[in-house]
């Protein structure tokens, strides 16, 4: 479960201290959700599925849920250029297309369903299956490596959308914009009298840190 | 025409910038406007050369254009296609490249250390890769002007390399830098702090002193940060340089007697019509980052150059280099809160040079880095594909988290290349570049040491878990600067071997890398090769092509290359440097003028046509001092 570790974060409340440039972006992204008009439905179902296991908000009210699927959809429509591509895959677009069509071919080989029909736990051995990057399915096989997929296009374009969002800045206690009045509690962690208090919950969850202590001879 | 751009909250760029005709040859039409371009106008608009410096993006408007957001940032960076591949691909757009008036400084973190005089000597040192055609000698009286100029904050004693001091005082750190400074003290490794940054520790001009917004890499809106938008090219404007947005090169052509004639581009207007212009040139500098720059070279093609222009080494794209960059960070049980203040504030280069203990050569920096939100998120899934949960709660300790960004060097190889693809097209229709980058046994071994080092150095203050990820910053090296026209693609002014008024200046030229973030090295090349270009100009030097230092004259001897432009003024060239610098940089340049006098290039007595757009409107206040003339 995923606790509120900065229940009293609302760094849109700070809006008003934002320049304005900032405050227009920020506020668009909030406010203007672009509809979908690249994936057809079953791609959207399994994309709308991803979004929700790679970055889970059940522990947010459905209306606020920060919507990540609309923006990838509008990303692949507008095929603006992130400045490269691998030459072992495809445009980012089709990629996505790709990717989410073996999703759904991994999904009925590990678990005899569409992925977006399957219940969490088993959607998550499917992701299992292509984090480890060597899940059954003809599109991995043939067109688009599963791991560089995985890592590349899923995780970091749908955590980056999440990240962008004011709701997630809460979620981890980050101050936001701070032009043109910026930061003036620097030392030792300290708060802005504006920023939120964070309330500790069960020791931290990360596992695959290494241990402390490996020193270099 | 009269620019309207904001450079910081109390300064607004409103100058008379002079326009030139594409059909009349101006003295030199640079490409790009970073770390080397930004200079190289600043410094030849001043000796009085007639300038033109093409930018494929846009300026960047403190207050319109930049934005304290990390998703709305995408205008900073190149983002047209580039193809990558390799052993170990490397990753373009965002960091490593940059768009728009002031290229990748305007949104580099800003440390700006010194090459060590070992780095240009690693061959007879350390028997790996090539020594420079330089020495550090050459180039410390540039580097110190470079840091008056950006100006760079740090230490009074700067204890690696060369030792040397900074011109401002050390920069406050966050808590983040602090962790640095922390572990390495608890390990006896030395450490220091708040610099060399290029963020004055004061105010400069009409920049006002750092806020601690800690947005340094998406652009400062403050105009706190150096980059060459608000540290040298104002101040080119001011000297009669024109700053040509929106032009993307394709080609620069080759005329019959095998001298570029200038620059082929094609220019984006308001609103978005695409004409193609050639703007004609005495002479042609190539400063596109270790990208723009082979890509350029090796599209014009010609009778003469079939692989390239100026290629006839066959090295234009090769040695490709990023420094490596793995970022390793911690988690502390305190608060870091590592967003506030800038991300560069300390470092370490005691693990720079080449130490017998380690089964590698050369080194590796300590640095601190502070990724936002969405660099955080994707360093948490290149380490280990993690999703869910476990993404969303190691995400919930971003403000435990400090990080340290280990910069190290990755040798040259041949094997790494910039080449042309033979389809795929950018959105102008010219043919993209295709990168291949592996590492081998050298780096490798390297960039395990600095990770765990950086691990013990995080361990020791205070982390009670570490994490790490191998990057890759700054991009160098595709068209080097060498001894011989066999051995590399341009002399040690930057001039091309092959065509003899071509130069490239930019970090492309770096034969080796060392362990330091390259825009200093950049801008002090820039700097030399435009003290250079003032004697060498009138002298002819660009008439004729370098003698190759390695032809064997009739009396069996080895002719060395003519005295006469190099070398010999390295007293005169600091003098006219210095006057730079107290003359305007360290103020704003409100009442400074456009020279007026033209110069004698060449043989030949240039005469510039100005545009009907121009001419009105612009009062000579202040002349060149007459020296210089």
């Amino acid at each position: 479960m995923i606790s509120d570790r900065y229940p009293d974060a609302d760094v849109l409340e700070q809006r008003g201290h934002w320049d304005d440039a900032t405050r227009q972006v920020v506020l668009d992204r909030v406010h203007n959700v672009p509809s979908f008009h690249y994936f057809d439905a079953q791609a959207r179902e399994t994309l709308e599925a991803l979004c929700a296991r790679i970055i889970p908000q059940d522990h947010r009210p459905a209306a606020r849920r920060v919507p990540i699927a609309p923006w990838i959809d509008d990303r692949c429509a507008s095929d603006t250029g992130v400045g490269f591509r691998f030459d072992d895959m495809p445009d980012d677009a089709t990629a996505w297309t790709l990717g989410l069509a073996g999703l759904d071919e991994t999904a009925q080989a590990v678990a005899g369903a569409r992925f977006s029909l399957l219940p969490p736990d088993r959607q998550d051995l499917v992701l299992e299956a292509i984090r480890q990057g060597d899940p059954p399915g003809d599109v991995w096989r043939r067109r688009v490596p599963a791991r560089r997929w995985w890592i590349q296009v899923a995780l970091k374009q749908i955590s980056g959308v999440y990240y962008a969002h004011p709701s997630a800045w809460d979620e981890i206690g980050f101050g936001g914009p701070a032009y043109p009045r910026g930061y003036a509690a620097l030392n030792f962690g300290a708060r802005e009298h504006w920023e939120a208090t964070e309330v500790p919950d069960s020791p931290p969850a990360i596992s695959g840190g290494a241990a402390p202590g490996a020193v270099p001879s | 025409m009269k620019l309207d751009v904001r450079l910081s909250p109390n300064w607004l760029l409103d100058l008379e910038m002079r326009e030139y005709r594409p059909q009349d040859a101006v003295d030199f039409c640079i490409i790009g406007t970073g770390a080397g371009g930004g200079v190289l106008a600043q410094r030849l608009a001043r000796f009085g050369f007639s300038v033109v410096a093409l930018e494929a993006g846009d300026w960047h408007d403190s207050e319109r254009d930049m934005v304290s957001d990390e998703a709305g940032s995408g205008r900073l960076y190149w983002n047209d296609l580039r193809i990558t591949g390799g052993q170990d691909p490397l990753e373009f757009g965002a960091n490593n490249s940059g768009r728009g008036v002031g290229g990748g400084t305007v949104h580099y973190a800003a440390f700006c250390p010194r090459l060590h005089p070992s780095d240009f000597r690693v061959r007879t040192l350390d028997g790996v890769a090539v020594d420079w055609p330089i020495s550090y000698q050459d180039l410390e009286p540039y580097y110190e002007d470079m840091e008056r100029e950006y100006p760079v904050s740090g230490p009074t004693h700067f204890p690696w390399g060369a030792p040397h001091g900074y011109p401002y005082a050390p920069l406050e750190a966050g808590t983040a830098g602090q962790m640095l400074i922390k572990g390495c003290q608890a390990l006896g490794i030395r450490v220091v702090a708040g610099g060399p940054v290029a963020i004055p520790s004061g105010r400069v001009g009409k920049r006002p002193h750092c806020i601690q917004r800690g947005f340094c890499l998406l652009g400062c809106k403050v105009g706190a940060k150096s980059s060459t938008l608000v540290s040298h090219i104002p101040d080119a404007i001011a000297r009669g340089a024109e700053i040509r947005t929106a032009c993307m090169a394709f080609e620069i052509p080759l005329d019959q007697a095998g001298r570029v004639s200038g620059v082929r581009y094609y220019r984006t207007l308001p609103g978005g019509r695409r004409i193609e212009e050639e703007q004609r040139a005495q002479a042609v500098i190539v400063a596109g980052y270790a990208i723009e720059t082979p890509r350029l070279l090796l599209n014009s093609t010609s009778e003469r150059f079939p692989d390239g222009l100026a290629n006839s080494s066959g090295l234009v794209g090769r040695y490709l280099m990023a420094q490596a960059g793995p970022v390793v960070w911690g988690r502390f049980p305190d608060l870091i809160r590592q967003y506030k203040s800038p991300p560069a504030c300390a470092l370490s280069e005691a693990f720079c040079e080449t130490d017998a203990a380690n089964d590698f050569v050369r080194g590796y920096a300590l640095q601190t880095v502070a990724p936002l939100p969405i660099a955080m998120a994707h360093l948490i899934a290149e380490e280990d594909g993690r999703f869910g949960e476990g993404l969303v709660r190691a995400m919930q300790d971003y403000n435990h988290d400090a990080a340290i960004g280990v910069l190290g060097e990755i040798l040259p190889d041949e094997r790494n290349t910039v080449t042309i693809h033979p389809t795929e097209r950018d959105r102008f229709g010219i043919p993209v570049p295709h990168m291949r980058f592996s590492l081998f046994e050298n780096d490798r071994r390297m960039m395990a040491t600095g990770i765990a080092r950086a691990r013990a150095v995080l361990t020791a203050a205070g982390a009670t878990e570490t994490h790490a990820v191998p990057r890759y910053a700054h991009l160098v090296g595709t068209a080097r600067m060498g001894f011989t026209p066999a051995d590399s693609v341009v002399d040690r002014w930057c001039r091309s071997w092959d065509v003899p008024n071509l130069l490239v200046c930019d970090g492309s030229v770096l034969p080796t890398q060392g362990s330091a973030n390259p825009a200093l090295t950049i801008s002090a090349l820039a700097a030399r090769t435009s003290d250079w270009l003032r004697r060498a100009v009138p002298a002819g030097a660009l008439t004729r092509r370098p003698s190759d230092p390695t032809a064997v004259g009739s009396d069996g001897r080895r002719v060395r290359a003519p005295a006469g432009t190099a070398r010999r003024s390295q007293s005169d060239v600091r003098a006219a440097s210095a006057e730079i610098v107290s003359a305007g940089l360290a103020e704003p340049w409100v009442g400074s003028t456009l020279p007026s006098q033209t110069r004698r290039f060449g043989t030949s007595q240039l005469r510039h046509q100005r545009s009907t757009t121009e001419s009105a409107g612009v009062k000579p206040i202040r002349a060149v001092p007459t020296r210089w003339a």
